[in-house]
């Protein structure tokens, strides 16, 4: 696609639109399928509990006592907080990095929902992330300029390149003795990671004016040069290299995923138009990703569609969990059973200093979570509950939903698909709960280029720096009824939908533009929409 | 403890009823049809009430207590002696209460900024801690502030406080090192901060990227029709769902885990509080928790707006059945211990009190099926929904 695509289909995007670009609040006739319903799961909706905080958290509706009663354990496993490893007591429960980002699923996912974004006064200095703070940086090296396109076993199918001695993310926490020098930096992990903000400001046509807030980050104290930082001159770590390329990435909600995943891919890919073939701005990519269930069934090209992660670059639930479970906590389990730092010097130096006792392997020989807990913790983050919309018959939401649509949001923000009827997902039959629903993600799962302003400039598989999966705003408007520290995109920048929208650029700036051209009551009105999913 | 339970019968219920009813939500634009008996009920001065009297009251209480329990530390590091450590773990009780209490809302503030965690990890990570203990020489404040949460909080102080609870729960100050109290005091010192964070949050906001206080959560709580608080119906499924939450928890979670399927499956190590033998005071302020919200007051104050009032409005017998059944699983948690005051971590494996704690963990089965079933049945039916 190509950004000088986006202003010469300015007006093919609006006529496709069939709606006009006057900022008065007229409702064509008929509204968009989507305006009044409620049930965006489908029969996996949470209703109950859709208006409060725990709207996140609830199981799907649908499952069977058995399921339940899964989901349930997958729930405990959800709020283990992992220990240093060896744990007498509590063996079960340790193993947790040594390197880390967290010790528990629920801190980055705070109540299965968004996790708080990390305040910094603007008059002091930058704030190190700390055991509260759930973003991280993804790491890898990467010729500039060069991109992945033909995937290959060579190039272990564009998947990000490890840096060396490090691995593919910044693990800045550790457990106690994590460093050679933990007297000094007890639980710090590989590096230490600050955080500050660089802002600018939106103008809308009206005059209006909103601070936007950009994340900056300063990583100091690597552990392979302690005294270095990212700004040292001729630095000799590993990390502070020209090759490396920083990606940041906050938690996002867990609910709806196994709906998601039920998606047929050819439902996906139809959508897709990487030649923008009709001009109208915007193209969408299907990201390819490793699988690593094929790869351990042995499967000659084992590549999926990708579906989770900011970027799609994993392609099942089960993946994504466990990826998360070894890298974010350093639990290694059956589908990741080795530490993500093995045959770094940091993970010798500590296996060595402190007499080979946190090794990766559990009390059973397997590796630190067993099948049980792997399984349970998968099918949890498949069977949360989408939450019920509210406010459907308010006047002002009908009227955002109205210009949801005539802005082209659902340009990119598919409003819904209907999951198969039966599939194979990672070599296991479908919940049957999440089969032939017709669900409301309001995404179209694809990447799109979302301009310079949202890059972080690291390719991930076939998604380059500036492309990022469409998020799914099904349960958006209770993200801060379930965290009211919560901040949206995937840094946690935006701290309101508002802020969310106008960071929204390349393929989505027609969009963007279209939403700053209405009037103040009208991009409440949308907001409103948005608040009520 | 750091586990946010989720709404398990809740889920178990609604599959029942959805199997009961012989239906499903087939449609996607009709939502769940709604009975044609509905209920009048003005919310806000019970919302109001259950703010001040017992949210904001009870954050109140925990940062006093917690600023207490710091002054009980200093006091044991400047002059370590019995007196000073039966004062010092006295402090930890009193401060453990409003926490507990307060399990029966945990949303909002505590939420984000990832107070449970700070304050309740579970699991220690033992061997981090020993490991300080014996290698760091200058144990304050900022060292400990550097470390995971599974070193520090409620369980750290009560570890090092009362001793590993095996035997007894009555360290000796003979017992309790220089670098323990450094480390006691220095862990008061943090925990005083959180709960101080916290009850600000409510009443005076956190402050934003400019040293600005936001709106303080109470007014956004008290306040419905706003960002977070879609309406007051919203307010009410937030503290009826907390309700539902705790009760969930200490049955099927805190008591259910270490108590086992049977004698044999007894374990003690997941018992909470078994340092100080506090478990079963946890578990009854817990459900005592649930009776605040319910009644909108603590015990012995005065007559207030709570969920209670709320019931009665729409079923004066089902708010009359829920305050019994609340006021038995108390009883019944409390009555565990027996006539010779044994401590949870016993009880389990002990043929007579595991009688006692299924008779605890039934009555707090029979409160949850009320509060799912019958009264979040009952809230669908508010005309001010």
């Amino acid at each position: 696609m190509s950004k000088k695509l986006f202003l010469t289909s300015l007006a093919l995007t609006l006529a496709a639109c069939g709606g006009s670009n006057n900022s008065t609040t007229q409702t064509p006739n008929p509204v968009p399928s989507y305006t009044n319903v409620v049930n965006l799961g489908g029969d996996t909706t949470a209703t109950d509990t859709s208006n409060s905080g725990h709207g996140f958290s609830t199981p799907a509706p649908n499952l069977t006592a058995t399921e339940l009663e899964q989901h349930l354990a997958g729930d405990a496993n959800f709020e283990v907080a992992f220990t240093t490893a060896p744990n007498e007591q509590h063996p079960e429960f340790d193993g947790l990095g040594p390197v880390f980002n967290n010790a528990d699923c629920n801190s980055c996912h705070q109540r299965d929902g968004r996790p708080s974004s990390v305040v910094v006064n603007r008059h002091g200095g930058p704030v190190k992330l700390s055991s509260e703070d759930a973003i991280f940086l993804r790491i890898s090296i990467e010729e500039e300029g060069l991109n992945c396109t033909e995937q290959t076993p060579d190039n272990n199918y564009c998947a990000p390149i490890a840096v060396p001695t490090f691995n593919d993310q910044l693990f800045h926490r550790g457990v106690l003795t994590a460093r050679h020098d933990w007297t000094e930096n007890p639980s710090v992990g590989q590096a230490d990671v600050y955080i500050s903000y660089e802002y600018s400001n939106f103008t809308y046509p009206d005059g209006a004016v909103i601070e936007l807030k950009k994340p900056v980050f300063d990583v100091r104290n690597p552990y392979d040069a302690p005294s270095e930082t990212l700004a040292s001159g001729a630095p000799t770590s590993r990390l502070f290299q020209d090759d490396v390329k920083f990606g940041a990435r906050n938690g996002m909600p867990v609910f709806g995923l196994g709906l998601l995943e039920a998606i047929s891919e050819a439902d996906i890919v139809a959508l897709a138009d990487p030649q923008d073939t009709n001009n109208d701005g915007i193209s969408g990519k299907a990201n390819y990703v490793f699988d690593k269930i094929k790869a351990n069934a042995n499967d000659p090209y084992p590549v999926s569609i990708g579906r989770f992660g900011w970027k799609a670059n994993t392609p099942t639930v089960r993946q994504q969990s466990l990826c998360a479970l070894r890298g974010d906590m350093g639990i290694t389990n059956p589908l990741f059973p080795n530490e993500s730092i093995e045959n770094t010097p940091l993970h010798d130096e500590y296996l060595a200093r402190t007499g080979y006792v946190d090794t990766g392997i559990g009390p059973d020989g397997g590796p630190e979570a067993n099948q049980a807990f792997s399984d349970d913790v998968t099918f949890y983050a498949e069977t949360l509950a989408v939450p019920a919309r509210r406010n459907v018959d308010d006047e002002n939401v009908i009227a955002g939903a109205v210009l949801f649509e005539q802005v082209n949001c659902t340009g990119c923000h598919t409003p819904s698909f209907k999951t198969q009827t039966a599939m194979d997902i990672g070599g296991k039959p479908a919940i049957a709960a999440l089969t032939a629903q017709t669900i409301y993600p309001f995404s179209d799962m694809l990447l799109h280029d979302m301009g310079e302003g949202l890059s972080d400039g690291r390719r991930d598989f076939l998604a380059s720096g500036n492309e990022w999966k469409t998020r799914p705003l099904w349960g958006i408007g209770l993200t801060k009824t379930v965290n009211p520290g919560a901040g949206f995109l995937h840094d946690g920048r935006a701290d309101t939908l508002e802020e969310a929208i106008l960071w929204h650029g390349g393929e989505a700036v027609n969009a963007r533009d279209e939403f700053a051209k209405l009037s103040k009551s009208d991009r409440d009105n949308l907001i409103a929409f948005l608040g009520s999913l | 403890m750091n586990k946010n339970v989720k709404l398990s019968a809740l889920a178990a219920a609604t599959t029942l009823a959805l199997a009961a009813c012989g239906g499903s939500s087939s449609s996607d634009t009709t939502p769940a049809p709604v009975e044609p008996t509905t209920f009048d009920f003005d919310a806000t001065a019970m919302i109001e009430n259950l703010n001040d009297g017992v949210i904001v009251a009870g954050y109140n209480d925990l940062s006093n207590k917690s600023l207490a329990l710091y002054e009980a530390t200093v006091a044991l590091v400047n002059e370590p002696t019995a007196q000073s450590l039966v004062t010092a773990q006295q402090a930890w009780v009193d401060a453990r209460k409003p926490w507990e209490q307060g399990e029966s809302h945990i949303f909002g503030p505590v939420d984000q900024l990832s107070i449970d965690p700070h304050l309740d990890s579970w699991p220690l990570a033992t061997s981090d801690l020993t490991r300080v203990l014996s290698d760091v020489s200058n144990i304050d404040a900022a060292f400990i502030s550097q470390m995971n949460d599974n070193v520090q909080g409620y369980h750290t102080m009560e570890y090092l406080l009362f001793g590993d609870g095996v035997a007894d729960n009555q360290k000796a100050i003979d017992e309790l090192t220089a670098q323990e109290r450094d480390y006691l005091m220095a862990t008061a010192e943090i925990f005083k901060g959180y709960t101080g964070e916290l009850a600000s949050a409510w009443t005076q906001g956190v402050a934003d990227d400019d040293g600005n206080l936001g709106t303080p959560y109470e007014t956004t709580f008290k306040s419905a029709n706003n960002d977070i608080y879609s309406s007051q119906l919203a307010v009410i499924e937030e503290l009826v769902n907390g309700m539902i939450g705790i009760v969930d928890e200490v049955g099927n979670g805190k008591i259910a885990d270490p108590f086992g399927g049977s004698l044999a499956q007894a374990d003690t190590s997941l018992v909470e509080s078994q340092y100080s033998w506090n478990s079963l005071t946890d578990f009854a302020d817990n459900i005592k928790g649930v009776l605040n919200v319910y009644q909108g007051e603590f015990e012995g104050n005065a007559d207030a707006q709570g969920i209670y009032d709320f019931v009665a409005a729409g079923d004066q017998a089902l708010a009359d059945r829920v305050l019994t059944e609340i006021e038995t699983a108390i009883t019944d948690i409390e009555a565990i211990a027996g006539d010779n005051n044994m401590p949870f971590r016993m009880a389990i494996s002990d043929e007579n009190a595991r009688v006692r704690i299924q008779a605890a963990v039934d009555s707090l089965a029979v409160l949850q099926t009320s509060l799912e079933a019958d009264v979040v049945a009952l809230v669908g039916k508010w005309s001010g929904k």
